[in-house]
């Protein structure tokens, strides 16, 4: 469960402020596939940093699966970032240093599991993203589409209810585009993962449960249970 | 447990493949911070071998004794051992002599030669000899039986080449004879002095040879167990006046003091190297946190803690501090070859004699050397740690993996710069502590702070006031670089501070040794004057100790030459003033300055000059003013010889001899009001200043050998005075060398910063090749920006350095040797060596100009 209220983020730049997202109130119910949709600058990455516990709010209400992460400690949005959410970001945030399983199972292992328990796991996954053959190669060494997977499969690692994508489809061809959006509603509809994808693309149109329209930091128009 | 684990894991995954990525890089870094790490680990060691020699040595002279009787200024009668032992307190007492000989023929190296009671001795040292198969007797029994025989330590004789039955002929100061070595010291107690340069004989024989009939240097004595202070007391109060009972260890303790002082100013001096080699662990591990802000935050945005990423970039700094340090024991190994013999060497022209064959290890100074680098390279990796820690998750979100933060503020970094030279200001006016110049350190690490603290604010304020000047006269590339080097943030500062620090100890250090020695060599052409020294064989080495003998004296005084000459007596004697050792200077004043003149500090020196030559009273050093606390105007108590000596003081004045401490009065005088003190040298003035020093000083060499024989040490006033500056020039090579190396791990720092300032900017100067810049302009760029790097590190270096170095001569100097000399800048040294430093700092640049093309600008352009 998702529900936000009056949530407000404002940016200060030297004197200016600008408005990140201004008074968005928001009900998301388990297991829906949200889309936010808006042009740059319309404040969907800054809702679902907040929706991720990477920053907090200048005013509002923000409560994410039990977490109020309003009134959360840095520790505790450590915890929650661990646990609850997974994130798949448009340039794939994977690290150069180390190879893809290793990039996998790196949450897992901070969330203090076990290298054999988190390979396991991420050796399943991996099989199931069609990455097995890749899983010893650095992320210089993959194409976008597989970097995106593996972005995926370590966003997965640690059973997250939520998976949080912000223009997953980004830095990728059509064809891996709608890979990758394929694979975020298999997790939705077949394993009962709460999806919210920030993109400026239709290809995650169909697969939405709900889609919501941003514009200047507000909600302009709501569409659920499409 | 398991965070652990994954704590080194993450580490390896992390850290150690993106340090594999840039192992140029990494490797430049290793070797600033091994180097430190060598220099300041030998340096160490070596002056630990000298301390260690020589505390081994005074331990097993002093040996089990619980008081030492002594006659200061000269020797215990003998008949008082028998009063002594009779006495109810005492258990044991035995007589001890020692003094410098060397064989006769070969006049090689001066050893030890010790004279005991075989029987006596036994209470109080422990010594024993290699069993001789065809002898029946012990050795030591020869020794009392037979006259003129020694036992000698194996690697003397090996040294010497000489066996047990071959006799060897030793000179010394009152005469050469022959001795048979009756046995071979076995290698534990006394035969471990001075590295086994030692030999022993016969209390008899020892007073034959060197004349002191009826007379020891000492009386070690043990008092019955459970004596009190009452007994020692009584005991004390059956001594005769003018002699005193003090503790074995008050020799040994004053050199180990002027050791330890002298092993804490190389000690600072080596810590510099690392110092300037944490500027380069700094430069790599910021380089690091910045560049890798993006991942930071990913690995925050994916649940890792602010404090992992703290500890993972403290743990970068601590490898590079792990792995310097391995790397410096072999390079410190290498090192200590060439500081043992110089160190040593040094100690003993300066302080205390010290005999090291060998390097002792000692795990504390290991310890030290490991703890400090480690330290060292973690404090260089704290703040860069910080920012690493401070990198907020939702930057994880940012599309773009380019444009790295750096901090812009340079006013609060300045006005923290300014705030340490206050710090530096108190520090530098305080006192020592322990008699450790620490506030004089605090001083010169403040002024060192603050000076880098004001780099960011210097390079803005340069960058924005050349750039419209550089853009007319040098073009577009200086008029970028200018522009770069304004806002490139303390990153580029830390390369600034690091070559400023360097350049500011070598500009320091230049006028620190010119003023010593400026000083130095007006003290000695002033004060050392006279065309011929005179004094008993070996008198130097022995601390003048043995009076010329009456024969030579009158020899001396009825000499007639073809020139007019002047002879000025003199007598020293070795004293203690409150553990502080000092020499007693009796001279012939009057003579004295119609030829030289003492180096004035405190007192009127007209005044001073006439009360002196009337004997009433005595100049003084400065070392010995500012050790004992007695200046003008007090009055200088001591015992000489069993007389009690009074003298006022009336003036202070500079004087560098070995040990400092000296007290000047006249002769005449002394021998009036006490007692006839006899001469232990003479020095000769040439009246006609006209004449060929040289010749006539062979002549009237000629002439004393002729008429007092040969068993004298003579040395022309010109020799002399060249021998000491030579001293003097072989003492600051060991800091020389310190020097070059500071200023080379300088250089690498530059290296690695204009490397990583290119690196990371590798896109952005791709484009400007993309929009028309040819090759040559962004070359031309970057060597200005280096140009402004080293010239702003070199001025501030330079007036860092100046600032510094009123600290050194005025602080350092004077709280750890007692001294200060005249400030003087040797401005020709100055002008040759920054020139050269510049053109070293800028070829320094050349692997940064050759990163920049390493890959095609299409490759680069391309978006991540």
């Amino acid at each position: 469960m998702i529900l936000t209220k009056g949530l407000t983020r404002i940016y200060s730049l030297g004197d200016a402020e600008v408005v990140g997202i201004e008074n968005v109130d928001l009900d998301i119910a388990p297991g829906e596939m949200v889309v936010l949709k808006g042009n740059s600058g319309s404040g969907k990455s800054t809702l679902l940093s907040l929706l991720a516990g990477l920053d907090h709010p200048t005013r509002g209400e923000i409560t994410v699966a039990g977490y109020d992460l309003n009134s959360a400690s840095p520790s505790e949005l450590t915890l929650f970032r661990r646990e609850v959410v997974g994130m798949v970001f448009q340039s794939f945030n994977l690290l150069p240093t180390i190879n893809v399983i290793e990039n996998t199972v790196l949450p897992a292992l901070l969330a203090g599991k076990t290298l054999s328990e988190s390979r396991k796991k991420a050796s399943e996954l991996l099989e199931w993203l069609k990455l097995s053959e890749r899983s010893n190669h650095l992320p210089a060494q993959l194409s976008g589409g597989e970097m995106q997977r593996t972005a995926i499969a370590r966003a997965l690692i640690n059973d997250p209810e939520i998976i949080l994508a912000d223009e997953p489809t980004g830095n990728l061809d059509s064809k891996n585009g709608r890979i990758v959006i394929d694979l975020l509603a298999e997790l939705n509809r077949k394993r009962g993962r709460t999806v919210i994808i920030a993109t400026h693309s239709s290809l995650a149109d169909d697969p939405a449960s709900v889609i919501i329209h941003l514009k200047d930091g507000m909600v302009i128009h709501p569409e659920w249970d499409r | 447990m398991g965070s652990v684990v994954f704590f080194f894991r993450f580490l390896g995954w992390f850290s150690l493949r993106n340090l594999k990525r840039q192992p140029g890089r990494a490797v430049t870094v290793l070797v600033g911070i091994a180097l430190g790490a060598a220099v300041f680990t030998s340096v160490r060691l070596a002056v630990h071998a000298s301390l260690n020699s020589f505390t081994k040595s005074m331990d097993l002279i002093a040996g089990r004794a619980h008081h030492v009787l002594i006659r200061p200024g000269g020797y215990v009668p003998e008949i008082l051992i028998q009063k002594i032992i009779a006495h109810p307190s005492i258990q044991s007492a035995s007589p001890f002599l020692s003094t410098y000989v060397r064989p006769a023929v070969t006049h090689g190296d001066s050893f030890l030669l010790i004279g005991i009671d075989p029987i006596l001795d036994r209470t109080f040292r422990m010594w024993q000899t290699e069993k001789v198969r065809s002898k029946n007797d012990a050795p030591w029994l020869d020794l009392v039986k037979f006259p003129f025989t020694l036992v000698m330590g194996e690697p003397l004789a090996r040294k010497i080449g000489i066996r047990t039955g071959d006799t060897i002929a030793l000179e010394h100061s009152r005469q050469t004879k022959s001795f048979t070595v009756v046995g071979m010291l076995s290698a534990s107690g006394l035969a471990l002095i001075e590295g086994g340069r030692v030999a022993i004989t016969d209390i008899a024989t020892f007073q034959e040879f060197t004349k002191l009939y009826g007379s020891v240097d000492r009386v070690d004595i043990r008092l019955k167990p459970f004596s009190g202070s009452e007994d020692l007391n009584s005991f004390r109060k059956t001594l005769p006046q003018g002699t005193q009972l003090v503790q074995p260890s008050i020799t040994r303790n004053s050199g180990r003091k002027l050791i330890r002082a002298y092993q804490l100013n190389l000690s600072i001096l080596s810590f510099a190297s690392l110092f300037v080699g944490m500027f380069l662990v700094y430069s790599l591990v910021s380089l690091n946190a910045a560049s890798r802000r993006k991942e930071l935050a990913i690995l925050r945005s994916i649940g890792g803690s602010s404090q992992m990423l703290f500890l993972v970039f403290l743990a970068e700094g601590a490898l590079f501090g792990i792995a310097g340090w391995l790397t410096a024991i072999p390079l410190s190994s290498i090192l200590v070859k060439y500081l043992l013999q110089a160190v040593s060497q040094t100690i003993s022209t300066l302080f205390v004699r010290v005999h090291v064959e060998a390097l002792s290890l000692d795990i504390w100074e290991i310890f030290l050397s490991f703890g400090v680098t480690f330290i060292t390279a973690v404090m260089a990796a704290l703040q860069p740690a910080r920012e690493a820690m401070s990198v907020a998750p939702n930057e994880a979100l940012e599309v773009s993996q380019h444009g790295l933060k750096r901090s812009h503020k340079t006013k609060h970094p300045a006005a923290m710069g300014l705030l340490c030279f206050v710090v530096s200001l108190i520090f530098s006016q305080m006192p020592n502590v322990l008699s450790i110049p620490l506030p004089g350190y605090a001083a010169m690490f403040f002024l060192f702070v603050g000076f880098s603290l004001q780099a960011p604010w210097i390079l803005e304020k340069m960058g924005h006031t050349l750039s419209p000047i550089l853009r007319r006269l040098a073009g577009i590339p200086a008029y970028l670089a200018s522009h770069y080097v304004r806002s490139s943030g303390t990153r580029t500062a830390v390369s600034v501070g690091a070559l400023l620090t360097a350049v500011s100890l070598f500009a320091s250090l230049v006028i620190m040794t010119h003023s010593f020695r400026q000083t130095v060599e007006l003290w000695v052409h002033q004060s050392i004057g006279g065309d011929l020294f005179l004094t008993t064989k070996m008198g130097s080495i022995n601390h003048f100790r043995y009076p010329l003998p009456p024969t030579v004296i009158n020899e001396i005084r009825r000499l007639k030459t073809e020139w007019d000459i002047d002879i000025v007596p003199s007598r020293r004697f070795s004293l203690m003033h409150d553990r502080f050792p000092y020499e007693i200077d009796l001279i012939d004043l009057k003579v004295f300055f119609q030829h030289g003149d003492f180096f004035w500090l405190r007192g009127d020196p007209k005044k001073a000059r006439n009360m002196a030559i009337d004997g009433q009273g005595a100049i003084v050093s400065e070392v010995f003013s500012n050790r004992t606390n007695l200046s003008v105007g007090s009055t200088l108590e001591t015992w000489v010889e069993g007389f009690l000596v009074k003298l006022p003081i009336i003036a202070v004045v500079r004087d560098y001899r070995t040990d400092g401490g000296v007290v000047f009065y006249s002769w005449r005088h002394f021998n009036e009001r006490y007692y006839n003190p006899q001469w232990s040298g003479v020095r000769f003035f040439f009246k006609d200043k006209g004449i060929a020093p040289d010749s006539a000083v062979k002549k009237l060499r000629e002439e004393i050998i002729t008429r007092c024989g040969e068993n004298l040490d003579m040395i022309s006033g010109k020799e002399l005075r060249r021998s000491i500056l030579e001293v003097f020039d072989e003492t600051f090579a060991i800091t020389s060398v310190l020097l070059l190396i500071a200023l080379i791990i300088a250089a690498l720092g530059i290296a690695t910063t204009l490397t990583v300032m290119v690196l990371e900017r590798t896109q952005q100067l791709n484009t400007l090749i993309a929009v028309g810049a040819d090759r040559g302009q962004v070359r031309s760029m970057i060597f200005w920006e280096a140009i402004f790097l080293v010239v702003a590190g070199e001025f501030t270096g330079l007036l860092c350095g100046f600032m510094l170095s009123y600290i050194l001569v005025y602080v350092i100097n004077l709280q750890s040797f007692g001294w200060t000399f005249i400030y003087s800048v040797d401005w020709g040294a100055l002008s040759l060596s920054f020139p050269l430093i510049i053109l070293t700092a800028l070829a320094a640049a050349l692997p940064a100009v050759r990163a920049v093309f390493r890959q095609s600008p299409a490759m680069l352009l391309r978006e991540r």
